[in-house]
């Protein structure tokens, strides 16, 4: 019983650090852009072929491609910025969904178009790796996405608070008018938040390869599990994208077990509804800051 | 309520929509292709359903991603009753159409607390809820084998052979719908709807009831969206989760009055008429032999209608009223002082 509790918390813990490893970026750009980015779950599709390619005609390790994929989607979130998001940063929000709904068509149906439907997974050494603790196997490659969920959220936890830019860009999130009376550039600090938060994905990309199969909707598994965390943990929030990447892989981890595997979705979508409604700020969010930009 | 109408008929555009739907009636007479009826069909479907979701969407501004819902809800609702309890499909369409009021209603006001993409957020998670609980409850509505309704053609059953009676009956449709949106247009209604739209906070300051106001359009438009979920599920005869209540749906219902011209009671009958044809065009060019091409394009040309049309097919008419509006500034730079 106790056992089983316990072994449900691992593995609930293990999936929710995949699940902030997602959010992160994502986090940082509905928090700093307020643009809902549907698109993000391609992002996270394009690092996994990346990484796929990578190791099956270069024969570069996921981990060490993690060098290559981290600037290219960083170039790929500077270019879809530049091409999508910058000439309707001040449309309603509405008209932003769409334009990224339609990136996400593009790029989803482009994968499918050139790389076909089939599910592909790379053959590493450590892919079926159990590490064991205690009286429990971890799976190596799961450890590994929570580790580096945790090192990424307080790294960019840390950017965010010591460095100019950082600054910058809480300073944006917070308050977009008294930012710019402060002269910072939004435009500038858009264009680079948008970079960085995909640059995050590409990470998280590359970390999930080992684990997951990669076809062209992959993305869309977890695109609204993403949104989910970041509205959670609050808008721009790492620490906060971090622990509702958790709570949200536990709740899945009890409801799969002790309700049914079927609803575990329904579970954290209620969920969802119920913080909006009642706790819109998120665990670790500004009040107010989610009606930023609206009024 | 009448007058609006009658004045409509003082106007020469109204006879080319008159002499449009005097061809529409005509039309199973002249043409059999069973391809041109069903793309009419669809036309009309779209048209109707765009409408629905004008009424909340594009004229109360509530931008919500979750029509599925009423749409499966309708659907649903009909099916399973008529399966359970033999209810008559028409008898079984207007308890769907209650369904869908009162959940639209019960859902509608807590979320219309919520602003921008949050409203839109939530009302996803609300259809995502609904769609995993149809999948769920297996032994009531089969899951995700879904429901194929048995076969018993006739008026009573709202089943027929031939194209010709849907066509008929979703030309009905698509004019109420029309009709009900016109009357908004040019009501009291309609003026705080789209004064709300502007600027809630003005709006209330003058007086204006906002959350009733919200709920009645949220109530209409999740009511007849709720109808074209029954005609379609008993036009396809099969239900299924993933096809009613997904999200893809949603976006189309949105997707429609944005490309004709959002809050106008014509613009998603233009839009449908637009977008409706080129969709199906574009999948039979190129859905054989290129798997996701057709999306591609699909995809693309969304972002582009985006950023260059932002005002729809109707915008493009209307340039020289927004180039003057652009002149003034935004209730934003106005209150910054700015």
């Amino acid at each position: 019983m106790i056992q089983d509790f316990l072994q449900l918390t691992i593995n609930g813990l293990l999936q929710g650090g995949i699940y902030s490893l997602i959010s992160i970026g994502l986090t940082l750009i509905f928090g700093v852009t307020r643009i809902v980015n549907f698109a993000h779950g391609e992002f996270l599709m394009l690092a996994m072929y990346a990484t796929f390619f990578l190791f099956q005609f270069v024969g570069i390790d996921p981990y060490l491609s993690l060098l290559i994929v981290t600037p290219l989607l960083f170039v790929l979130g500077l270019c879809s910025e530049r091409l999508v998001i910058h000439p309707i940063l001040n449309a309603p929000s509405f008209m932003q969904i769409f334009a990224t709904v339609g990136l996400s068509i593009a790029l989803q149906n482009a994968a499918l178009f050139f790389w076909t439907a089939d599910y592909r997974s790379v053959k590493t050494t450590y892919a079926g790796m159990m590490v064991p603790a205690g009286e429990f196997l971890i799976s190596f490659a799961r450890l590994m996405a929570f580790w580096a969920a945790v090192v990424i959220s307080y790294g960019v936890f840390l950017y965010l608070k010591k460095t100019y830019t950082g600054k910058a860009i809480r300073a944006v999130a917070q308050n977009r008018t008294a930012a710019t009376l402060m002269g910072i550039n939004i435009r500038q600090i858009y264009f680079f938040t948008f970079g960085l938060g995909t640059a995050l994905v590409g990470i998280a990309g590359a970390l999930l390869m080992p684990i997951y199969y990669v076809f062209p909707t992959v993305g869309g598994l977890f695109v609204l599990t993403a949104f989910v965390v970041v509205v959670l943990g609050g808008l721009g929030n790492m620490t906060g994208a971090f622990i509702g990447g958790l709570v949200i892989g536990l709740v899945e981890s009890y409801s799969g077990f002790y309700g049914a595997t079927q609803l575990k979705e329904a579970v954290y979508f209620v969920i969802f509804i119920l913080v909006l409604l009642l706790k819109p700020s998120g665990f670790y969010g500004i009040v107010g800051a989610e009606e930023m930009g609206e009024k | 309520m009448i007058r609006p109408l009658v004045q409509a008929f003082r106007e020469p555009k109204s006879y080319i929509f008159v002499g449009i739907l005097l061809c529409l009636v005509f039309l199973p007479q002249i043409v059999e292709n069973p391809f041109v009826l069903h793309l009419i069909i669809m036309m009309l479907f779209y048209a109707a359903l765009g409408g629905a979701w004008n009424i909340i969407g594009g004229f109360g501004g509530q931008l919500s991603l979750g029509h599925a819902a009423f749409f499966g809800l309708g659907a649903y609702t009909c099916v399973l009753l008529h399966l359970y309890t033999g209810l008559n499909p028409w008898a079984g369409m207007l308890v769907g159409m209650v369904v869908s009021s009162v959940v639209g209603a019960a859902i509608s006001y807590p979320c219309f607390r919520l602003r921008g993409p949050f409203f839109t957020l939530a009302t996803i998670a609300f259809a995502e809820v609904l769609r995993i609980l149809a999948t769920y409850f297996k032994n009531f509505t089969s899951g995700s084998t879904g429901i194929t309704i048995p076969q018993n053609m006739g008026f009573a059953n709202f089943m027929f052979r031939e194209k010709a009676p849907y066509l008929y009956i979703v030309l009905v449709f698509a004019l109420l719908v029309f009709l009900i949106s016109y009357l908004i247009e040019k009501s009291r209604f309609g003026y705080y709807l789209q004064a709300l739209r502007e600027d809630e906070d003005a709006a209330e300051s003058l007086g204006i009831n906002s959350p009733m106001v919200k709920l009645k359009a949220a109530v209409i438009s999740a009511a007849l969206t709720s109808f074209g979920g029954v005609f379609y599920a008993q036009y396809i005869l099969f239900i299924e989760p993933y096809s009613e209540f997904s999200l893809d749906l949603s976006i189309q219902f949105a997707l429609i009055p944005m490309i004709g011209g959002m809050g106008t009671a014509i613009g998603p009958v233009i839009g449908s008429f637009v977008l409706t044809p080129l969709q199906e065009l574009l999948r039979s060019w190129l859905g054989g032999g290129f798997a996701g091409l057709y999306l591609v394009i699909y995809g693309i040309i969304l972002i582009l209608v985006v950023i260059f049309m932002p005002q729809g097919i109707l915008g493009l008419f209307k340039r020289k009223e927004i180039v003057n509006k652009e002149t003034l500034p935004s209730p934003e730079e106005a209150r910054s002082g700015q």
